[in-house]
């Protein structure tokens, strides 16, 4: 009977964890608008903050977010999805076949259609066979290549503007202004003020021009919020990725909800392909999605599964992608920018008391500002990878404790948990 | 027919008649009748094994029976599924928390059942409702906090606190106090004492006899699958509880003379395992085992006899302690080489840690000596010195076997028993650990094994045998311990104990020799 109280081991420390409160964004966005604002002046490279290039940073970021939001979707349900590169690949060929016959709007719901066709693929192969989620992503990622090289050989060669590798030219989507506000904003941002024409090139960039696409894309992240975290279904979706058998236990459908989470993930990535095919360019492509549903997934998991995170990833993505394009100075005056970025980051890990995590940052700033220093020009080799680089440091050296869904990518049989 | 149970006014709430479940190879339920009153904490006590978590996942929905009914206030219910399970008033605190750690407590009560304001989950009456339960039945929860961030205790709370949400006027607790440390234990019983003034019935499930005897108003013990007896807690005394839900089986191993000699071969000094949460699961365990000496080790299940195993083969980090074998120090070994130096294991689960069920005979003799002859030939497994020396396994344990080809699953348990035993006991070990080395096997298959432990024994084998089978510790130990939680808390001599005080001292109760009559097993 004498049994002593066991004592309980010692609970891992405290683990402070930065909320994101509106006034911390605020104060965040405005700290990042003065920091470009003074990159800009320092390089001379004036492309940095002009609304073209923070145009075309919203216009290539939105591939990566829907491919990350796809991943959301489908890993807080349980189900790993590195399948999203094919579901993607599958919306652009989709956007391309029916956006040339019937117009671009019906290109974007081939390109959901196409896209959920592939969720629904990876759906019956995880949730119902059971297969391992790694092996069927793969697999749905070189099955969609060969299904479009093979349809567009079928349906693109020969047509007028068509060839095996491409299809004919699509409308163009139509873009949409808020009204009043270009001309004075291009006139502030002609004048290259300090920080007052960087405010005027980012809002024109962010304000007129927009492809619909985009401001789909935008209204679909407070969407998936709410959908997510704020309704009962979002919650049983989400108890589906935590704790199956826990669900299952509370009468949850466990089936039904990861079925209805990956195909909405396909539809998402399709989405994604459907901006690269109808709003970035005007026609299907072969390799046009380029790893972009990979690197959406990776935004997905540095941003800690959540949509906030991911925006950040995919804005980071989109804006170095887009000074790539523009290349010249801008793509080297990013790197100023991210070895002021990666120090900032050192040092805000050091004070939260991550001495290897900041120690990697600080070394890795140092580096990138070296190179800023002795170069005058990004060799033209590397500016293609520039902005995957770029991503993934930032994102990999900001990234707090990640957090995945606890049974993400596990197998799930119903009537075998506990 | 259900037997009634003795006495009472008030009517019954659960009926279980006549259930029946089969698994593959299992009855895990047969025929099992259990009448529940309402208002009452029903216990249902056994063995790891006996049966009872199955029997409560089928009046959860969790399982479908294949035979037999379940009435609910007198009303022949289907318990398909969870939800239905619900919607007739029962609940269920799973023994492994259904919890979601990195959800709210808020998210994780109203799962499955959310109140709702449009399309939204309305969180402010989640909230609300939530503190009201948690209020009335002082269960201190907090709505906003991350599972992960609770203690067992509140996990458990916030468990109870799912059902009450639901409406569930019957509350099964399955193994609630396994996972609590001695306060959280009186706090739960403090809660489940009021329930029954509340309208609750309870269904209490645990193997711990001392437990159950302070909170349950009546006791039904399943022993293999079956209902053994119903009783109440004043009727019987401890022992022969232990004695109804052990049982004995003949026929019962003889004592014969002792051939314990003077060498050591296995010395435990102070050996202590935790778990995560840091919870002692063996507790300074010291223990001398001589060459020709069987030490028996007698306890309820899950009083750390399978730490203690587990500990001595190394399978698990130690907390404390140290174990020498013959002299030399092994504590930092590892367990191949462990078996390298003449540990031989017989482990509780044949099928989760003895056989590849899936492999043929042979490539089963060949697990754990792989790397000894005459199962290796340089780099290679030497195929024909494998299955000729499984052949002479088959041969002397009488494996009855159509050949040495067939799956391991396709023997019935008694045989896979014996060619586990025949596979440890090749390669001349110095240690035996046989841990309920003929649980689940026939009477023939019983006493073949026993008479190989004896054989080994006569010819200087160490053994530590753990067995929840009264009759088998005092046939065959030479010395015996009582385990309960986590310490050796009695010695006792097999040639003098009687089941009924070894049963009695197996639930802590220190009572007087001859108080019990012989066990009431059938």
């Amino acid at each position: 009977m004498s049994t002593e109280v066991a004592p309980t081991a010692a609970p891992a420390g405290p683990r402070p964890r930065v909320r994101a409160t509106p006034a911390r964004t605020a104060i965040a966005a405005l700290a990042l608008v003065v920091l470009l604002s003074l990159v800009r002046a320092i390089s001379g490279a004036d492309d940095l903050t002009s609304g073209g290039a923070i145009s075309a940073a919203l216009l290539l970021a939105v591939p990566i977010a829907m491919a990350g939001l796809g991943g959301l979707w489908s890993e807080r349900a349980g189900v790993a999805n590195i399948g999203l590169e094919g579901m993607m690949i599958l919306g652009t060929w989709g956007a391309g076949w029916a956006g040339y016959q019937w117009g671009p709007w019906a290109g974007i719901v081939a390109a959901v259609v196409f896209g959920a066709v592939g969720g629904l693929l990876h759906a019956i192969a995880t949730v119902v066979f059971n297969v391992d989620h790694i092996v069927s992503g793969v697999a749905i990622n070189i099955l969609a290549l060969g299904a479009t090289q093979f349809l567009s050989n079928a349906y693109f060669a020969g047509r007028d503007g068509g060839s095996t590798k491409q299809s004919p030219t699509v409308d163009p989507l139509g873009t949409v202004s808020v009204p009043f506000v270009g001309d004075p904003l291009a006139s502030l941002e002609a004048h290259h003020w300090l920080l007052v024409s960087d405010v005027a090139g980012i809002l024109r960039g962010l304000l007129t021009n927009l492809s619909w696409i985009t401001v789909l894309a935008v209204l679909l992240f407070p969407l998936t919020f709410f959908v997510l975290w704020r309704t009962p279904f979002g919650l049983r979706l989400r108890a589906c990725g935590e704790s199956p058998t826990a669900a299952e236990s509370l009468g949850v459908n466990v089936y039904r909800m990861k079925m209805i989470a990956v195909v909405a993930s396909g539809a998402f990535a399709g989405l994604g392909g459907a901006s690269l095919a109808l709003a970035a360019s005007s026609f299907y492509q072969e390799g046009q999605t380029g790893g972009r549903g990979y690197i959406g997934l990776a935004a997905m998991i540095f941003g800690n599964w959540r949509p906030g995170g991911l925006a950040g990833g995919a804005a980071l993505f989109g804006f170095a992608d887009a000074l790539q394009l523009r290349g010249g100075a801008a793509i080297h005056a990013l790197l100023l920018l991210v070895a002021v970025l990666v120090v900032l980051v050192g040092a805000w890990q050091l004070r939260r008391r991550r001495v290897v995590q900041g120690g990697v940052a600080l070394a890795c700033g140092v580096a990138v500002l070296v190179i800023y220093l002795v170069t005058t020009t990004v060799p033209s080799q590397l500016t293609g990878s520039v902005p995957y680089v770029t991503t993934l440091l930032v994102l990999a050296l900001a990234s707090q404790r990640l957090r995945m869904p606890a049974t993400d990518g596990m197998p799930y049989r119903r009537g075998e948990g506990g | 027919m259900t037997s009634e149970p003795p006495g009472g006014p008030s009517p019954v709430a659960v009926r279980l008649t006549g259930i029946t479940k089969r698994f593959p190879g299992v009855v895990a339920n047969h025929d099992v009748n259990i009448s529940v009153r309402a208002g009452s904490v029903h216990a249902v006590v056994g063995e790891n094994g006996a049966g009872k978590s199955t029997l409560m996942k089928i009046l959860y929905g969790m399982q479908r029976p294949d035979e037999g009914t379940i009435t609910i206030d007198g009303e022949v219910v289907t318990l398909g599924t969870p939800a239905q399970a619900i919607a007739a008033g029962i609940g269920m605190v799973h023994q492994h928390f259904m919890l979601a750690d990195n959800l709210s407590v808020l998210e994780n009560v109203v799962l499955g059942s959310e109140p709702r304001k449009g399309l939204r989950l309305d969180f402010g009456a989640a909230r609300a409702r939530i503190d009201e339960i948690s209020k009335a039945y002082g269960l201190g929860v907090r709505p906003d906090a991350m599972v992960e961030d609770l203690g067992v205790g509140e996990r458990q709370r916030v468990e109870i606190l799912k059902v009450l949400y639901r409406g569930a006027r019957i509350l099964i607790l399955d193994e609630p106090t396994a996972v609590l440390v001695p306060q959280e234990v009186r706090d739960l019983f403090r809660a489940v004492h009021e329930l029954p003034g509340r309208g609750f019935t309870v269904l209490f499930i645990s193997h711990h006899l001392d437990e159950v005897l302070e909170i349950a108003d009546e006791i039904t013990v399943i022993r293999r699958g079956e209902t053994v007896a119903t009783v109440r807690p004043a009727d019987v005394p401890a022992g022969q509880l232990a004695g109804l839900m052990v049982g004995s089986e003949l026929p019962s191993p003889q004592t014969r003379e002792s051939t314990v000699t003077d060498r050591v071969v296995l010395e435990a000094t102070g050996l202590t395992v935790r778990d995560a949460e840091g919870r002692l699961l063996l507790d300074h365990v010291s223990l001398r085992i001589h060459s020709g000496e069987i030490v028996g080790i007698a306890g309820v299940e899950g009083n750390g006899q399978t730490q203690l195993v587990e500990a001595i083969m190394g399978m698990g980090p130690l907390a404390e302690g140290t174990l020498t074998l013959s002299g030399e120090d092994v504590t930092a070994w590892g367990t191949r080489r462990r078996r390298g130096a003449g540990v031989a294991f017989v482990p509780e689960d044949r099928n989760r840690h003895g056989l590849l069920l899936e492999a043929p005979v042979w490539e089963n003799r060949v697990l754990g000596h792989q790397t000894q002859a005459p199962n290796r030939k340089g780099p290679w497994i030497d195929r024909a010195g494998a299955r000729a020396d499984t052949e002479r396994i088959v041969r002397e344990y009488d494996v009855r076997t159509p050949g040495i080809d067939v799956t391991a699953g396709s023997l019935s348990g008694g045989n896979q028993q014996k060619l586990i035993v025949g596979r440890e006991m090749s390669g001349a070990p110095r240690l035996l650990l046989a841990a309920h080395p003929t649980r689940g096997v026939d009477v023939g298959a019983q006493a073949a094994i026993w008479d190989h432990i004896r054989d080994a024994r006569a010819a200087g084998l160490a053994v530590l045998l753990v067995s929840s089978d009264l009759d088998e510790l005092i046939g065959l130990s030479d010395s015996l311990q009582v385990m309960l939680r986590g310490r050796l808390v009695a010695e006792a001599d097999p040639a003098t104990v009687t089941p009924e005080q070894l049963g009695s001292a197996m639930t802590g109760a220190t009572a007087a020799p001859g108080t019990a009559s012989s066990p009431g097993a059938p």
